[in-house]
């Protein structure tokens, strides 16, 4: 990547001269054809807006419902740049200049290559109100490194058997087994990306945890999955997995959650998400502070006001993707204030809630492989769509 | 005093430079755009297959590792022969039905409904092709219109969406519309004095067809052939919406690689071979066409 020419347009790509015409710089403004096609439909001059908080994300999550007031109390504007998957996170982080964001949302187990790559930095414990969440989070191990933190979390979820509830009773679906039956033929859907969907099969073939596999178990979980491809109805983006599972043409999906049936659920389609006995995986969103950022104060608002109880209930009930949350004070708002989304969310105080499976320890975290690469896991995943 | 009577310039003379100069004046436009927007991506889509990523991060370099990890690869091998058969098998089935819609359109129709049937093939085209095939997955999945209704008379759901069939129509729906209208403007032109004189002489409808109609359309068929087959090839959206990408094509192949660690290069090789395929494709049809004519090129 080409270093920026002047220090304060951070984010300005500096094309070789003119006149020089070498191989390198021809790479060289190849390359920075290549930023530019990905990450530069960002407009430079908001990186330096004292009044633009630049913000890296999932989809919807500067929806006004959630960020408004911030946006009113602070008089700034967050500016959302989206990405889908965390391979597209990290591609846009490392080609995007220093101080183009100034916070990233990032699935936990991504953080530790953000780390890696140099992108985030470390938090001050106590800028944060680690203390008001669940005790089981408050010391999230994807989120410290060496000793120091390195991002806060935000809300999570499970992910695991999703099922059409009039093709499938909830005895049926107890077991990942059931995506193996006669019943089950063509009608097995997949969502089309390999981490939560090769963790429950992995899962399913009795890893725990489900990432950390020696050549035997990675061996046993393809021979597993190859056997799994006769019940495949389809490979499915996030958009078609609503009109799939809507449809009918799945009717049974691992590796999502109620973060997608939930919301077909009050829209009347007969579906809903269970934790099979072999266990589930936890997906965990969580708030970085972008190093190089010049909006430190602002960034370092932003995830505190985020995590405030009015925040994190806006968050988890988000009408699209509705998500638990893992601040206690929210949880005691939401009961208060919404007590019928409270008992649709499980987020009950009292009586069963999402924190029964993790303290059954049902749930596992969702990582990257351990002892293979990520490449590795992505080439079994195209091969078992090939097949 | 009288003034010096110009020479009169010969008309040969005064237009031949401008006869060099203004078609590459009114050319330049399309020759830049050209070299910019097509040629310059596609040399550096080749540049980029020779690349590596690391850390997400393309890098300038010169491996030939992508393009052995794409070639070697038993994905992308499968998906190559499936695209093809499926575009093939489109090429097919787009012909079989274009050409008798063509030929009613073209031979049968009053002057004002042949208006109105080239308008209805026209206007799909300018609507949304995305909006298109999630009007079929309403109609033919599960719980959609067609099984709905058989409901209602007792017959079991037919498994419609999610397969060959639907993959066709999702296919056909794209393509169909303009193999008809090629032949249909392929089958107005042919001089009609043709037909009759065949038909005098006794031919049979059948005859006529395969001794007249086709041998005068050959171009047509063959542009509607090769447009058919490039479209079916390409295509990202029936494969992934009706099919729900089993098995993949190579379109899905390239999103899939992008997706899977930002392998551009890698994905970036897919693409290449699917320009070569085209290529030869595009080049047979070519040949096929001039084949016969005595000509070297159509």
């Amino acid at each position: 990547m080409s270093k920026p020419a002047d220090p304060k347009a951070k984010n300005t790509i500096v094309m070789p001269p003119a006149t020089d015409f070498s191989r390198r710089s021809v790479l060289k403004a190849g390359l920075a054809a290549s930023t530019l096609g990905t990450a530069s439909l960002w407009n430079s001059a908001d990186a330096a807006d004292p009044k633009v908080l630049n913000y890296l994300s999932w989809p919807g999550n500067a929806d006004p419902s959630i960020v408004g007031e911030f946006e009113k109390q602070y008089g700034v504007k967050i500016r959302i740049k989206e990405y889908v998957g965390g391979d597209q996170m990290m591609a846009v982080v490392n080609q995007s200049p220093p101080g183009t964001f100034d916070v990233v949302l990032a699935d936990a187990e991504y953080m530790h290559l953000l780390k890696a790559a140099d992108f985030i930095e470390p938090l001050d414990p106590a800028d944060y109100p680690l203390k008001d969440l669940w005790p089981e989070f408050q010391k999230f191990p994807l989120h410290w490194f060496d000793g120091k933190l390195y991002g806060v979390m935000l809300d999570f979820g499970y992910l695991g058997l999703s099922y059409n509830t009039k093709a499938f009773t909830p005895k049926e679906v107890q077991s990942y087994s059931v995506m193996w039956s006669e019943k089950a033929k063509g009608k097995v859907g997949f969502f089309d990306w390999y981490l939560p969907s090769m963790g429950c099969i992995s899962l399913s073939n009795g890893n725990r945890p489900p990432f950390d596999l020696d050549k035997a178990k990675f061996e046993a979980l393809k021979k597993k999955m190859f056997s799994l491809k006769p019940q495949a109805s389809g490979f499915y983006t996030i958009a078609d997995i609503f009109s799939s599972m809507t449809n009918g043409r799945a009717q049974l999906i691992p590796g999502i959650g109620e973060w997608i049936t939930l919301g077909l659920r009050t829209s009347g389609v007969p579906v809903d998400t269970i934790i099979p006995e072999e266990g589930g995986l936890q997906y965990t969103e969580s708030l970085s502070i972008v190093k190089g950022t010049s909006k430190r104060d602002l960034a370092r608002k932003f995830i505190q006001y985020s995590l405030t109880p009015r925040a994190q209930v806006a968050m988890a009930t988000k009408v699209d993707n509705r998500k638990s949350i893992p601040s206690m004070p929210a949880w005691k708002l939401l009961n208060d204030t919404k007590p019928q989304e409270a008992k649709l969310l499980r987020m009950e105080l009292k009586g069963p809630n999402v924190m029964d499976e993790y303290k059954a320890k049902k749930i596992q975290l969702r990582q990257l492989p351990k002892q293979q690469s990520i490449e590795d896991w992505n080439d079994l995943w195209s091969q078992f769509k090939s097949l | 005093m009288s003034q010096p009577v110009a020479e009169p310039v010969p008309h040969r003379a005064r237009t031949a430079g401008s006869q060099r100069v203004l078609p590459a004046v009114l050319g330049l436009p399309v020759f830049l755009w050209q070299a910019v927007f097509f040629a310059a991506p596609l040399v550096f889509l080749i540049v980029i297959t020779f690349w590596q990523v690391k850390s997400f991060r393309l890098e300038p370099a010169f491996v030939l590792d992508n393009w052995e990890r794409v070639l070697l690869s038993s994905p992308f091998q499968r998906a190559l022969v499936h695209t093809l058969t499926l575009s093939a098998v489109t090429t097919v089935l787009a012909l079989v039905i274009a050409f008798p819609a063509a030929y009613t359109i073209a031979f049968r129709l009053p002057a004002r409904l042949r208006d109105l049937a080239v308008a209805a093939l026209i206007v799909p085209i300018f609507s949304s092709y995305m909006l298109r095939i999630y009007a079929w997955q309403i109609v033919l999945s599960p719980e959609g219109l067609i099984n709905t209704l058989i409901g209602h008379l007792g017959i079991d759901p037919l498994p419609m969406l999610g397969g060959a069939f639907s993959l066709q129509i999702g296919l056909l729906t794209l393509t169909l519309p303009i193999a008809v209208l090629i032949l249909v403007f392929a089958l107005s032109g042919i001089d009609r004095t043709l037909i009759e004189a065949a038909e005098n002489l006794g031919c049979r409808r059948s005859r006529v067809i395969a001794h007249v109609l086709l041998p005068a359309i050959r171009p047509a068929l063959l542009l509607a052939a090769t447009t058919t087959f490039l479209l079916a090839f390409g295509d990202y959206i029936s494969p992934l919406f009706m099919t729900g990408s089993k098995p993949p094509t190579l379109s899905i192949l390239v999103v899939d690689t992008v997706k899977s660690g930002s392998q551009w290069p890698r994905a970036s090789v897919v693409g290449v071979a699917m320009l070569l395929v085209l290529a030869v494709v595009f080049g047979l049809g070519r040949w096929l066409g001039t084949r016969g004519t005595g000509k070297g090129h159509s």
